[in-house]
């Protein structure tokens, strides 16, 4: 109710009026709230809800390509059951071990479709300032993002793992006793994909939060990615040639590669041999933990600078 | 006729402009370098198989990288600022026919990627295979004709994409890794639908770069190549003769 | 609603008027943004008013040729302008969006315009026409270092270097200061002195009122009305006119005209008198012997809602 005739400041030569504008003074949510409220709404933005149709396209068709292999596994479950049986070679199929290695492709362009929708958006159309002027700091922002980008590719890619867990339990004659058998063989899982979707995610915004062009960061993210990948081997192989002890270091900067090798150490298999010798996979872990560091790092620091 | 072909020259120059000056060129150019960086890293630490080395870089970074990335740049590029910024009525309310437009844009992207792809490859050949004889010249020439090949009919492609849809950039990129890097080497037949594919096949012609030879000859990959083109071109032509704004807030 | 004569559609192309739309529609799905409309423009300033998504740039792209008409005829110098660009030799088009190539000169963008109309030596006509739009000074500076103001002049000057026949603005004045619009205002009254059709779109009213010779206002997409300004508020008959009259003795010269049959409403206010009246014509009859009548000499008679905007503001409400 509006008290338009009794002025709440006022002198002859003017006034201002109570509009009925009231003021909130009772309890006001933290930071641990606002970052959760971001967490959440990121986390959903990733996935494409709340928004419309097509923004859905992308994130679930990846995701689901990326868990195709163990679904068919799955389906298939009995006549390659029976096919290990009569040969004897389980070469072929899909284990929690091997899986990222064979489809990491899919996981790259899930990074590569969607990280740029999480950080670039805001920097395009200019709204950070409403969300570091709240509760919510610079930093924090920053953190929430890249956790949000985190979980959503933890989700990808524990998805096929408990695909294959199921599968492998129904292969075996009681189930009971098989989930008791796998389930030391599949938990090492979660520890080495969480890794993975930490690394992935902290090159991916570290990288594209520095373009407001969706597109470029994409591109960006791609040529960071591909090159990473050709470069350090060839590198490497000059340098096992040449005679260089260090260029072994170099392989340790492979993104994807240096990530998968990594979960070997947390399955306890030994590095393909095509890795170099001097490296174990322990190497690869305490690297792809550092790469996590940095990329983090930048990530906060560009958002520290970022003039908004 | 001759008025409407005089024009060109000019379409050129704009977007040549309009291409140029902008971060992300730097950035290419910057990514261009890299074969050329690394030749001369593998002539002086093992001069002995700089080539082969050589090699793997052009498969690896120079054809699988720098010229998609190039292309998908410059080609939705050439279209792309104007769409985006509804400049191109700029050039549409003129006396021009379409394809005129069309062709002169698609002379800028192509001219600006294959100066960027060649003179990367060509330089890094000049340090890394030159040296090693004629054999190395002849893979070079492989090299070169390979990005010429791969820039016309990746640009050629992404230019009609740049005015049927806003997301040309990432569908461009998402063709040229996954259509081209993953599937077309898991699945043998697609081999016909793929530029990398007619981009070895030509290159074949001068020296074969890999033990095995290219999937597709040479006269095949270089008529499929054709009506790549073609075909793009005509697209690009129909979709920009039907061009209609978006319906504005008016 | 006025609606002008239409000429027969096989008029020989002397005889045809340069902007010419025959029951001409668009429509996007549901949306209906231009509805049923018919108007003939020839030489003289036509101003296109509407509020916001009446459709008038809808309208214009329809005559620039980026829309086909999903139903109707649009005419352009006889032909239509949809898949044809050889018409735009005749038609200049002023967008409204406002980026250019920034990284041009003014006069590296005037030629660029010149150049792709097909005009060979066309030095001199980019340098008539920048100073035309009065931008000789700033002609060799980047069009990304130009005022708002300045890069629509720059626009005006890409449009009619090649000296159309028909001008095609859409909201040109935005942006620009008080002289910079007279300036164009004046530009477009010699060009339409010279011949020239003229069509621009506007929300401003009073440069309209000032330059236009003719109004065409779109409301929803529909012609609410079209003409001569004036002329409209004198068909808006069911709206009485409001009239305000300074005399020697306001009370007096009231009491006189409210028993006139002409007038139907009278307001005394502090320094003056509202008389509204719904025959304009017949109450400008009897005022003079009203007032003689009464013994009140008359100092102002002052029609108080003659302008364009009451004009606009009671279309828009109906």
């Amino acid at each position: 109710m509006s008290d338009v005739d009794r002025p709440i400041a006022g002198s002859p030569a003017g006034n201002i009026y109570d509009l009925g504008y009231r003021h909130y003074e009772g309890k006001r949510h933290g930071r641990w709230y606002s970052a959760w409220a971001l967490y959440v709404d990121s986390l959903r933005g990733i996935w494409g809800f709340g928004r419309p149709m097509s923004a859905k396209a992308a994130p679930f068709i990846l995701a689901g390509l990326y868990a195709f292999a163990a679904l068919i596994q799955l389906a298939f479950s009995s006549a390659f059951s029976q096919a290990v049986r009569t040969e004897g070679t389980t070469a072929g199929l899909f284990t929690y071990g091997n899986y990222f290695n064979r489809l990491w492709i899919f996981v790259l362009l899930f990074c590569v479709a969607q990280a740029p929708e999480v950080v670039c958006r805001d920097q395009r159309y200019r709204v950070l300032t409403l969300y570091f002027t709240r509760a919510l700091g610079r930093v924090d922002y920053a953190l929430v993002r890249l956790a949000s980008l985190a979980s959503a590719l933890l989700i990808v890619l524990l998805v096929p793992m408990i695909v294959l867990f199921i599968g492998d339990v129904l292969m075996g004659a009681d189930m009971f006793v098989a989930a008791a058998d796998e389930l030391p063989k599949a938990l090492p899982a979660i520890p080495a994909d969480l890794l993975v979707a930490s690394g992935m995610a902290a090159i991916s915004l570290g990288l594209s939060a520095y373009s407001p062009r969706r597109a470029y960061a994409a591109i960006g993210l791609l040529a960071y990615f591909l090159l990473m990948e050709a470069v350090p081997s060839i590198i490497y192989s000059v340098g096992a040639e040449a005679g260089w002890t260090w260029s072994d270091k170099l392989a340790l900067t492979t993104p994807i590669t240096g990530l998968d090798a990594a979960t070997n150490w947390f399955f306890g298999v030994p590095l393909n041999p095509s890795y170099p010798v001097t490296l174990g996979s322990d190497a690869y872990v305490v690297a792809s933990v550092l790469g996590v560091l940095v990329f983090a790092t930048v990530l906060v620091s560009r958002y520290r600078r970022i003039s908004a | 006729m001759a008025a409407s072909l005089s024009v060109i020259p000019e379409i050129i120059r704009i977007t040549v402009r309009q291409l140029l000056g902008r971060r992300r060129t730097l950035l290419l150019l910057l990514l261009a370098a890299l074969p050329v960086l690394l030749a001369f890293i593998f002539q002086l630490a093992v001069p002995a198989n700089a080539d082969k080395y050589a090699n793997v870089v052009f498969d690896t970074v120079s054809l699988s990288v720098i010229l998609p990335l190039a292309a998908v740049l410059f080609g939705t590029g050439a279209f792309g600022a104007e769409n985006d910024e509804g400049t191109i009525l700029y050039l549409l309310a003129k006396p021009i026919p379409r394809w005129v437009i069309v062709a002169g844009k698609t002379f800028a992207a192509v001219g600006m990627t294959v100066a960027m792809t060649v003179g990367a490859v060509l330089l890094a050949g000049l340090v890394d295979l030159f040296p090693s004889g004629p054999d190395g010249i002849a893979a070079t020439e492989a090299q070169v004709a390979a990005m010429v090949v791969g820039s016309v009919c990746y640009v050629a492609l992404f230019i009609p994409m740049s005015l049927l849809t806003r997301r040309a950039l990432v569908i461009g990129i998402g063709y040229a890794l996954v259509w081209e890097v993953t599937l077309s080497s898991l699945l043998p037949g697609i081999a016909n639908l793929s530029i990398r594919q007619y981009a070895l096949g030509v290159a074949d012609w001068f020296f074969q770069i890999h033990k095995e030879p290219a999937r597709l000859s040479s006269t095949t990959a270089v008529i499929l190549a054709g009506v790549l083109v073609a075909v793009a071109l005509v697209l690009a032509n129909w979709r920009l003769s039907r061009f209609e704004l978006p319906g504005g807030s008016d | 609603m006025t609606v002008q004569t239409l000429p027969a559609p096989n008029d020989s192309p002397l005889d045809a008027p340069a902007i010419e739309l025959i029951n001409a529609a668009r429509w996007y799905g549901n949306v209906v943004a231009v509805n049923d409309v018919s108007f003939s423009l020839g030489a003289g300033v036509t101003g296109l008013l509407g509020p916001n998504g009446a459709g008038k740039t809808t309208l214009l792209h329809m005559l620039a040729g980026f829309l086909a008409p999903s139903a109707g005829i649009v005419r352009v110098l006889g032909r239509s302008p949809h898949g044809d660009p050889s018409v735009y030799r005749q038609i200049g088009l002023v967008p409204e969006r406002e980026s250019v190539y920034s990284f041009l000169s003014g006069y590296e963008y005037v030629r660029f315009n010149a150049r792709l109309q097909g005009m060979k030596n066309a030095d001199s006509a980019v340098r008539a026409a920048i100073a035309r739009v009065g931008l000789e000074d700033a002609a060799d500076r980047a069009l990304g270092t130009y005022s708002k103001g300045m890069r629509q002049r720059a626009k005006v000057a890409g449009a009619l270097v090649h000296d159309p026949q028909v001008l095609l603005l859409d909201e040109p004045f935005n942006g620009m200061d008080p002289r910079q619009r007279m300036a164009m205002m004046d530009l477009l009254g010699e060009m339409a002195n010279a011949g020239r059709t003229i069509l621009f779109s506007s929300h401003i009213l009073e440069e309209v009122e000032r330059v236009a010779t003719e109004i065409l206002v779109l409301v929803a997409g529909r012609l609410a009305a079209s003409g001569d300004f004036r002329a409209i508020r004198a068909l808006m008959t069911d709206r009485p006119h409001t009239i305000t009259i300074r005399s020697s003795d306001d009370r007096k010269l009231a009491t006189t005209l409210i028993s006139d049959p002409a007038v139907f409403a009278v307001e005394l206010r502090q320094n003056a008198l509202s008389v509204q009246t719904s025959h304009l014509s017949a109450f400008r009859r009897i005022i003079a012997t009203a007032s003689k009548s009464a013994g009140v000499r008359l100092k102002e008679v002052e029609p108080a809602d003659e302008s364009l905007e009451s004009v606009f503001d009671y279309l828009v409400r109906r």
